[in-house]
C-alpha cells in the first residue's frame, strides 16, 4: 500500500474522487459470445478495467499426468497484455500473474461440477487488455460467466469484489488513484446463492469494525454485479 | 502450437468445392470476409485499434518509451513490432514462450511497416545520442479464425496513425500525433484445393497448403513478401495475386485514411 493518507482522496461531502460514494461501484457491463471460436467467452468492463475470458472444453487432459481419474481439471491462466497498463507490461509469465492464475482456478474448482467429466480438462484463459485497478476481480467474474456462457454446470458463479480503504475511511471498489493511496485492499470471491466464499485475499490494515464493513460492502455489492451476469447471460441465449 | 489433426475429408471437401470455383463459406475466390475497424478502442494505450475480419478479431496497442540511441545511429530513435496469441485466441494455441508461428507473425507485420518508412525514426529523438522514442506496437489475438497475418497488420498500422507520443507524462515536452507519412497495407493468399484464395478462414488454413503476404505501400511499392508452410507456386500463380493485391490494398489504404 502506499503514502498513509498524505493525500486528500475523499471530500467533505463524503463523495470519493470519481464522484462515487463509499458504497458505490464503477460502471460495469457485460457482454458474452466475444470470442466466436471458443465455446464460452465473455467481456466485462469495470470502470476501465477490461477483461476477455474464452473457455475451451471439456477436452482432452495432456499432458496425462494432469490428469484425474474422477474429475476434470481446470487449466486457469491470468495475463495482462503488454498494452494494459500505463508502462508497457513486459509479456510472459510472471510472479504475479502466476499468483492470480493458482487463486482464480482454487476458486473456480470448488463451484465447478468437476466429477461429471473425468480425465478431461477445461481451459479458462482470462486475458486483461486494459487494467484500472481490481483486474483479479474482474478477471474471476468475467471467468464465471464465461464458464456458464460455455454451459458448463456449476453449483454458482463467483463474483468477485474488492473493498479498501483510504483516509482512514472504508470504500466499495477501489479505482487507480484510490488503490495507489489506499491503504488497505480486501477482495473477496463470493456464491451470491448462498453468501459463502471460494476466494479471499487481504493486505493492508483494518480494524476488526473496518474490516466488517468492507465484508459487508462486499456482500452487497456481490448482489447487484450478480443481476448484471444473469442479465448478460439470458440477453446471450436471446440472440 | 500444437498442428490439429487435418481431417482428410476437409481437404476432398475443399477441393471439389474449388473444382465449381466455390469457398467452404460461399466467398467468391478474391472476397475479404465482412471488416470491421476501429481505433482508439484501448484507454491504457497510447494508440489502439481493433479488427475484426469475420470470426477472427485482433487489438494492436501502441506504447512509447524513452531508449538511448545506439551509438552508430544518435539521432534515431526505435520501432518494435511484436505478436502474441495466447491460449484465448483458440484451442490450438497453447501457453508458453513465444511460438514459432507468432514470432513470423510479428516479424512479417514488423517488415511492412518498417520498410515502408512510414515512421520517420529521426522524428523519434529528444536529445541526440541520450534519448529517443522508441514505439513499441503490440498485436494481440483474441479469436483466431484464420488470416491473423492480414488482421495484425491492418490493427497496426491504424494504431500507429493513431498514437499520441506521451511527451508530457515522460516530462520531456508537450504530447503530440506520431507521425506516419503512408499506409502499408498486408494482403494474405492461402493455396486452398489448388488455388490461391485471398482472405482465408479458419478451416480453409486447415484444409490448405502454402500462404503469401505481399505488403504494399502508397505507390504499390512493394515492401514486404513472404512464403509461408509447404508449397510450391507458379510465377503466373504469383502474378495473378500480385495484380488482386493491387487492387485490394488500395480499398483497405481508402478505409484506414477515412478513419
Amino acid at each position: 500500500m502506499g503514502g498513509y493518507g498524505d493525500v486528500q482522496m475523499i471530500d467533505e461531502n463524503g463523495k470519493r474522487v470519481d464522484g462515487r460514494g463509499p458504497g458505490d461501484l464503477r460502471e460495469i457491463t457485460i457482454e458474452t459470445g466475444v470470442v466466436p471460436v471458443a465455446d464460452g467467452s465473455c467481456r466485462m468492463t469495470w470502470g476501465t478495467n477490461e477483461a476477455i475470458v474464452a473457455i475451451y472444453g471439456p477436452m482432452e487432459a495432456h499432458p496425462r499426468k494432469i490428469q484425474r481419474q474422477d474429475r476434470a481439471v481446470l487449466d486457469v491462466s491470468y495475463n495482462m497484455a503488454p498494452f494494459s497498463t500505463t508502462d508497457r507490461m513486459r509479456p510472459g509469465f510472471n510472479r504475479r500473474s502466476r499468483e492470480i492464475s493458482k487463486v482464480t482456478k482454487d476458486a473456480l474448482e470448488s463451484v465447478v461440477l468437476l466429477e461429471l467429466y473425468p480425465r478431461s480438462k477445461i481451459r479458462v484463459n482470462i486475458e486483461i487488455v486494459s487494467a484500472e485497478a481490481g483486474t483479479r476481480c474482474v478477471g474471476l467474474t468475467a471467468a464465471s460467466v464465461a464458464l456458464a456462457d460455455a454451459g458448463i454446470p456449476m453449483t454458482d458463479m463467483v463474483v468477485s469484489v474488492a473493498s479498501g480503504k483510504i483516509n482512514d475511511i472504508v470504500v466499495c471498489d477501489l479505482n487507480k488513484e484510490e488503490d495507489n493511496y489506499g491503504e488497505a485492499d480486501l477482495p473477496m470471491g463470493i456464491l451470491p446463492n448462498s453468501g459463502d466464499l471460494v476466494f479471499l485475499q487481504m493486505d493492508g490494515n483494518l480494524s476488526q469494525e473496518e474490516f466488517s464493513e468492507a465484508w459487508q460492502y462486499n456482500m452487497e455489492a456481490a448482489q447487484a454485479i450478480h443481476s448484471k451476469m444473469v442479465e448478460a447471460l439470458k440477453g446471450g441465449m436471446q440472440q | 502450437m500444437t498442428i490439429p489433426l487435418v481431417p482428410s475429408l476437409l481437404r476432398a471437401h475443399l477441393s471439389d468445392l474449388a473444382e465449381n470455383d466455390g469457398r467452404i463459406d460461399n466467398r467468391d475466390r478474391w472476397e475479404g470476409r465482412d471488416l470491421e475497424l476501429q481505433h482508439s478502442v484501448l484507454p491504457r494505450a497510447e494508440g489502439s485499434a481493433r479488427v475484426r475480419m469475420g470470426d477472427t478479431i485482433v487489438f494492436a496497442g501502441v506504447k512509447f518509451q524513452i531508449m538511448q540511441p545506439y551509438s552508430d545511429r544518435p539521432n534515431q530513435g526505435g520501432l518494435m513490432c511484436s505478436a502474441e496469441v495466447r491460449p484465448v485466441a483458440g484451442r490450438h494455441w497453447e501457453a508458453g514462450p513465444p511460438s514459432a508461428e507468432s514470432i513470423e507473425l510479428g516479424r512479417v507485420v514488423d517488415r511492412g511497416i518498417r520498410e515502408s518508412g512510414c515512421i520517420d525514426v529521426d522524428s523519434l529523438c529528444i536529445i541526440p545520442g541520450e534519448k529517443a522514442w522508441q514505439v513499441i506496437l503490440d498485436l494481440f489475438a483474441i479469436s483466431d479464425d484464420g488470416n491473423l497475418f492480414d488482421a495484425f497488420a491492418l490493427a497496426g498500422i491504424t494504431a500507429l496513425k493513431n498514437s499520441v507520443i506521451p511527451y508530457e507524462r515522460f516530462e520531456v515536452g508537450e504530447d503530440r500525433q506520431l507521425d506516419v507519412s503512408s499506409t502499408p497495407i498486408m494482403c494474405s493468399y492461402h493455396k486452398v484445393g489448388g488455388r490461391f484464395v485471398y482472405d482465408a478462414s479458419g478451416r480453409e488454413e486447415l484444409g490448405g497448403d502454402e500462404r503469401i503476404h505481399i505488403t504494399l505501400g502508397d505507390n504499390d511499392n512493394v515492401h514486404s513478401l513472404q512464403k509461408g508452410l509447404k508449397g510450391i507456386f507458379s510465377a503466373d500463380e504469383f502474378t495473378e495475386i500480385m495484380e488482386h493485391s493491387m487492387k485490394r490494398t488500395k480499398e483497405l489504404r481508402k478505409i484506414v485514411e477515412s478513419l
